[in-house]
């Protein structure tokens, strides 16, 4: 079809004059179209060979679709400048405006994208992580998942004497962490030093999934039992000779806690005895060795807990997130031996526990082996089983193998592997409040329904109601797995987990060693948490508190504003005092719990005067005192922006020996403004520092980045990196870059166009906490990294709507989990079917 | 031609100490020429607990016309394959009670270290300071890829306690390394089979799951189900490679792959000790045909193990028993039933072996194969760990049986010397060196 824009040119001429505002619509309309056909008409003559007719890419040329989310004028600038490659300059002005506006609006836009290929809630299966996660949630449906509480530390009970007795308990108490020396000295009042036992009882909290090594130091006999009370990981029962250390790997599940006892002694002899000390430390994934800290251990009573210890394959993260969609052998295999390691679990832990449970039942013909595997199985396929799966799943197979633990591997072997299990969507056939509940816990848990009042509301059709799911989703946020999902994000949206292992330059940095390393990450990662889990849970926080977390080794190499809040450890702190059979006690907040705006220090040392009765003791001198336990840090409004100024970050976005304001800008501009980059043209080497003595890095990093063609992406990528110049490659706050005073100037055009500028630190975090840009790419990457679907295939408006109600909640982060989780349990389309 | 020279005779000749001889010469073990080659040779310590009742254990006369009382009555078809070791002593002083070092040094032949175990008498100990005679020919035999099999070696027990103490060990890796035994056979199945069986599962299960999907396939959408289609071909491709390996080894049929049949729900608990025995003994059988290891150990209960035979009548435990003096008449009758019994499970094992064609070899796997029975004392009533119990069956050493020796209180280091030589392995010495100056036993062959 053709048309003649005069005449329409004409009309509107005419018409204007009538009734004015619709006809202005109808007459922008039509120019637009116009611009729009002319525009296709070059891109098909000049684009398309590269790009592709539809932009698809894939050629020889250029392989990356075109879609992205530069505005249109950058568009028009981009293309003005650098297109087409092989003649810059020849598609100018109106031509270049033509080409933007086709492109845009045909396929590069997000809006042209979700048009063309509209989103939908896909198929997948469970990813690596939620595998894991289902699995321990399998084991503990028979004991039940661990309540959260805030209380850390250990139970201790201290006796005199070799062995438990009664009339021999002398002190009970909560020890912040285990390491003692007692030497040759009583551990306490009334406890004779020539025999004693301490019986130690906690929970360890995994906060990443990865090998720990547990290494137990200690001179006397001691056995400890871990994952569960009575599956024992160290047997030290014999102290022999000079055999004093005890190391053990094991994996371990972000979000569970992992129950222990130790059971120290130091027994009588005849000969000469070696002085009494004991210390509980780990290695984490990634870490050096240090004490298991008072923030990881739980001292409630913990429910025995499943780890899956196998090792999975890597999930697809093609769309910038981990989905269950690779079907391979691989993962098959993977999912044939985890099913044969739940098994043996089930086999050695669940099932003699459950006859014994289940005694007085009727076992003819094997019926409570049938029951038992029954009740697993239909967690497993989150719905309850018919007499055809009964028949397949269970029936079949322990009538094929007459051992009871074969039956039970046959049994979890098939089912485990079971698309009922492997996909939690495909669900269609179950009640509404069955699948709802499936992607509330799938959504915060990476895990099933397993608890047992949970499956007695579903079977009683309790949860259809979008608040219902609201209600519990808000008491799930607080669930050690949902705490563990969001830490997991956070260290996604900062990206964090990619940095390589942080080494700077010794000559320039002298001190900055693994251990400062080691503590930036610990510091960093509990002031994420700090702030998340506050009673406010203010996002903003993240970018304006003045406040860290701090060791004495961080204050020695960062100065003054890294100085502990309270100079002093206290020696002894008394705590609650009742016996530990009545109430746990509650200990003063820790550094996992204190409030966003007024955090408060840990409590390193809290040993406790123990109220037993008719004694009198005194609090304990241990040598606690020195633990390297992160302490909230003094304020300082000037040089400290949250995780903006944390020179874990600053130091990871940098090299060696020198700033690197491209790193930062580009972290700047992807994950926490959630704009969109294309890779550059060809790897670059850095201009060394050496062969520009006079420039500044802002300086070097400005001349190798000024050709047109790198400028597309680094007029938006230094402008926000050179604010952060302040920050030197550890992270040391600087005003002078050598003899130069530094510019920390910077700009970015946002996703709207407006350009924004800013001097310094200071002014970059007032920008972000405000930035519309921050606040969805932020909204985006929580949907993304909990639901694992496309925000759009629960409504176009998904995004903009979580993203207001976000900035109505005072950025609470918490309710933002919530909110997504109520959507992702009640809007996805396959619920109308 | 050279006239045949016995080791002895070479080594009279020459004057040179039979220990000094290996070492001086450089020479192969004489006369042990038929351990080395290709033969396999397999070493296997059995141990039962609390010592025996000497009068009606040892043989009277010595020498190859050695009679057998009633204890050992049980070994009488393997009289010519057989050997006693009389005088043989377990010297290790040091921390530890009795019963402890009597398991701790038994195959170590050293100290154990100071530690906090206290026992019923003497200084408290820890474990052993040294590696075991088991274990370091376990090592020797794996460093060379002729000698090297899957596993090396293995430890099978029957009924040893959940705990890990001195008397509960006696392998050990190295020192203070006590290697804990196996007691469950199901535990020792897996990791023999383990692999094997969950593939033969899998297989024999993916037939039931195939069926499956296509039920699940109606509660996905359309769009969906290629994702379900993919998973199920590749599960189906996943299936017939399975059933093709199956029937590839079926069609071998040999016995180094076949999978031994296991009773089942067994559970460990002290009435069902001679079942459990069997089962082991079995395993341990099948594995050697497999040829996944040529060491073994096979730890009936613990030092001070107190098993109640009631299968024999007797409701006392085994450790009990031992002490009461010999006057009381039941109490030393029942010992004998009991260590009668212990002998009977080394003769099922020997019985075992002996109708066990050796695997790509000569004669039966007894002939390649060496038990040695034993104990951490030479008496239960007496602590003694002066002539401990060694009872030899089988060909695997290359010694000369059929005979009834007297050492007269040798060091038991010797006779661990002589187990290293006769495997091709010689020390100049093993476990404490005090004992070791005088090198392996001789006579034995």
């Amino acid at each position: 079809m053709s048309f003649n824009p005069s005449v329409h040119f004409k009309s509107f001429l005419i018409l204007i004059s009538v009734v004015a505002a619709p006809q202005i619509a109808t007459a922008d309309v039509s120019v637009h179209e116009e611009r729009l056909a002319k525009g296709a008409a070059i891109y098909r003559a000049k684009c398309a060979s590269c790009h592709g007719e539809k932009g698809e890419g894939g050629t020889k040329q250029y392989s990356e679709p075109l879609a992205g989310d530069a505005s249109r004028t950058e568009l028009v600038q981009l293309i003005s400048d650098t297109m087409p490659e092989e003649d810059p300059g020849t598609c100018v002005g109106e031509d270049a405006e033509a080409v933007a506006a086709f492109v845009f609006e045909h396929f590069y836009s997000a809006a042209a994208q979700i048009r063309n290929r509209p989103p939908r809630v896909g198929l997948a299966r469970l990813t690596g992580p939620q595998l894991r996660q289902s699995l321990a949630d399998l084991y503990s449906h028979f004991r039940g998942t661990p309540q959260v509480t805030e209380k850390r530390g250990v139970k201790a009970i201290y006796f005199d004497g070799p062995s438990w007795k009664n009339e021999k308990k002398k002190i009970e108490r909560v020890d912040p962490v285990i390491q003692f020396d007692f030497g040759h000295n009583s551990p306490g009042d009334g406890i004779d030093p020539k025999a004693f036992y301490i019986y130690w009882e906690g929970g360890v909290l995994a906060n990443v999934t990865g090998r720990y090594e547990i290494i137990v130091r200690s001179t006397c006999s001691f056995v400890m039992d871990f994952g569960k009370i009575g599956r024992e990981l160290i047997n030290n029962h014999v102290q022999s000779g000079d055999k004093t250390e005890f190391r053990r790997t094991v994996t371990l599940t972000t979000g569970r806690v992992y129950p222990f006892k130790i059971d120290f002694i130091q027994r009588e002899r005849k000969t000469e005895k070696p002085p009494a000390s004991i210390s509980l430390s780990w290695i984490p994934p990634g870490g050096t060795e240090q004490l298991i800290p008072k923030r990881n251990l739980i001292s409630d009573v913990a429910t025995p807990t499943f780890s899956l210890e196998l090792e999975l394959p890597p999930d697809d993260r093609s769309y910038g997130f981990e989905r269950g969609v690779a079907i391979n052998r691989q993962w098959d295999e993977s999912t044939t031996a985890a099913s044969i390691e739940f098994a043996q679990a089930a086999s050695d832990e669940l099932w003699p526990e459950y006859r014994k449970k289940h005694k007085q039942d009727s076992n003819e013909n094997r019926g409570q082996l049938r029951a038992f595997l029954t009740e697993i199985v239909e967690i497993a396929f989150r719905a309850p089983l018919d007499e055809e799966l009964k028949q397949r799943y269970i029936d079949h197979q322990v009538d094929t193998a007459d051992d009871d633990a074969e039956a039970i591997q046959r049994s979890l072997l098939v089912s485990l592997k079971s698309p009922r299990f492997l996909y939690p969507l495909a669900d269609q056939n179950q009640s509404l409040s069955t699948r709802q509940l499936n992607r509330l816990t799938l959504t915060l848990f990476d895990s099933l329904p397993t608890d047992d009042w949970l499956i007695k509301k579903i079977r009683k059709n309790e949860l259809e109601q979008v608040d219902t799911i609201r209600s519990m989703a808000r008491e799930f946020v607080k669930d050690f797995r949902t705490r563990a999902k969001l830490h997991d994000m956070l260290l996604e949206w900062l990206n964090v987990k990619r940095f390589d292992e942080i080494i700077k330059d010794e000559n320039l940095f002298a001190g900055f060693d693994r251990l400062i390393v080691c503590d930036l990450r610990d510091s960093f990662e509990v002031f994420l948490n700090t702030v998340v889990e506050s009673e406010t849970s203010d996002y903003r926080q993240l970018f304006l508190a003045d406040w860290t977390f701090t060791t004495d080794r961080l204050a020695k190499f960062y100065g003054d504003s890294w100085q502990p809040l309270e100079k002093e450890l206290p020696k002894t702190e008394p705590i609650a005092t009742e016996p530990i059979e009545v109430e746990p006690v509650s200990t003063a907040p820790t550094a996992t719990a204190p409030t966003a705006t007024a955090p408060t220090a840990t409590a390193p040392v809290t040993t406790e005067p123990p109220k037993a009765k008719s004694v009198e003791k005194k609090p304990l001198e241990t040598a606690n005192t020195s633990l390297p336990e992160l302490r909230r840090s003094v304020s300082d409004s000037q040089l400290r922006f949250g995780v903006l100024s944390h020179p874990y970050l600053m130091s990871g976005l940098s090299y060696h020996d020198a700033t690197s304001p491209i790193h930062r800008g580009v972290f700047l501009i992807r994950y926490i403004l959630g704009r969109t980059l294309r890779p550059p043209n060809e790897a670059f080497t850095p201009l060394s520092p050496d062969l520009h003595p006079d420039l500044t890095t802002r300086e070097r990093v400005s001349l190798q980045t000024s050709p047109d063609h790198c400028q597309v992406c680094h007029t938006k990528i230094n402008g926000l990196g050179f604010a952060l110049e302040n920050f030197d490659a550890v992270g040391k706050f600087r005003d002078q870059e050598r003899t130069k005073t530094l510019d920390s100037t910077g700009k970015y055009v946002d996703r709207n166009g407006a350009e924004f500028s800013f001097s310094g630190p200071r002014e970059l975090a007032d920008y972000i906490v405000s930035s519309e840009d921050a606040h969805r790419a932020f909204v985006t990457r929580a949907f993304q990294h909990f639901v694992k679907q496309p925000a759009a295939a629960f409504g176009t408006g998904t995004l903009d709507e979580l993203t207001d109600k976000f900035r109505k909640n005072n950025f609470n982060i918490n309710e933002l989990i919530v909110e997504i989780a109520v959507i992702a349990a009640t809007r996805d389309p396959s619920l109308s079917k | 031609m050279h006239p045949t020279v016995s080791r002895r005779d070479f080594l009279l000749k020459t004057g040179i100490s039979a220990a000094a001889a290996n070492f001086m010469l450089s020479l192969p073990s004489l006369g042990w020429a038929s351990a080395s080659g290709d033969r396999k040779q397999r070493l296997v310590f059995i141990f039962s607990p609390n010592g025996v009742i000497p009068d009606h254990f040892w043989p009277e006369k010595t020498g190859t016309e050695f009679d057998l009382k009633r204890i050992l009555a049980p070994l009488s078809d393997f009289q010519s394959q057989m050997m006693t070791l009389h005088g043989v002593c377990n010297r290790i002083k040091g921390d530890g009670d009795g019963h402890m070092r009597g398991i701790g040094c038994l195959l170590t032949g050293i100290e154990l270290f100071p530690g906090d175990v206290q026992g019923g008498s003497d200084t408290p100990a820890g474990w052993s300071m040294g590696i075991s005679v088991d274990q370091h020919l376990k090592n020797k035999l794996q460093s060379n890829p002729n000698t090297q099999t899957r596993f090396g070696s293995l430890e099978f027990g029957v009924m040893v306690p959940d705990r890990a103490d001195t008397w509960t060990r006696m392998s050990y890796a190295g020192p203070n390394q006590p290697v804990a035994p196996i007691d469950n056979p199901y535990q020792m199945f897996d990791k023999l089979y383990g692999q094997t069986k969950n593939r033969m599962m899998l297989a024999s299960v993916l037939d039931d799951l195939t069926e499956d999907f296509h039920k699940v396939e109606q509660m996905i959408s359309v769009e969906d189900r290629r994702m379900l289609h993919d998973h199920v071909s590749m599960v189906r491709e996943i299936e017939k490679e399975l059933q093709a390996e199956m029937e590839l080894q079926s069609r071998k049929g040999d016995v180094g792959h076949a999978i031994p049949k296991l009773a089942p729900n067994v559970e460990e608990q002290n009435d069902n000790i001679p079942q459990i025995t069997r089962m082991q003994m079995d395993l341990m059988v099948n594995s050697f045909a497999a040829d996944f290891a040529r060491i073994a150990s096979f730890q009936i209960t613990n030092s001070v193990g107190s098993p109640k035979m009631k299968w024999l009548g007797i409701d006392e435990g085994h450790h009990q028993l031992s002490h009461e003096p010999d006057t009381n008449e039941p109490a030393y009758e029942k010992l004998i039933k009991i260590n009668t019994w212990y002998c009977e499970q080394v003769a099922y094992l020997a019985k075992r072996l002996a109708e066990t064609p050796e695997p790509g070899g000569d004669g039966s796997m007894l002939d390649n194969t060496t038990l040695v029975w034993t104990n951490e004392l030479g008496k239960g009533n007496s602590h003694t760990r002066d002539n401990i119990p060694f009872v030899l069956v089988g060909g695997g050493l290359g010694f000369k049986m059929g005979q009834a020796l007297d050492f007269k209180k040798v060091p038991h280091n010797r006779l661990l010397l002589s187990f290293c030589e006769a495997m091709g392995h010689p020390e100049k010495s093993f476990g404490n060196p005090d004992f070791c100056s005088d090198g392996p036993l001789t006579g034995l062959v």
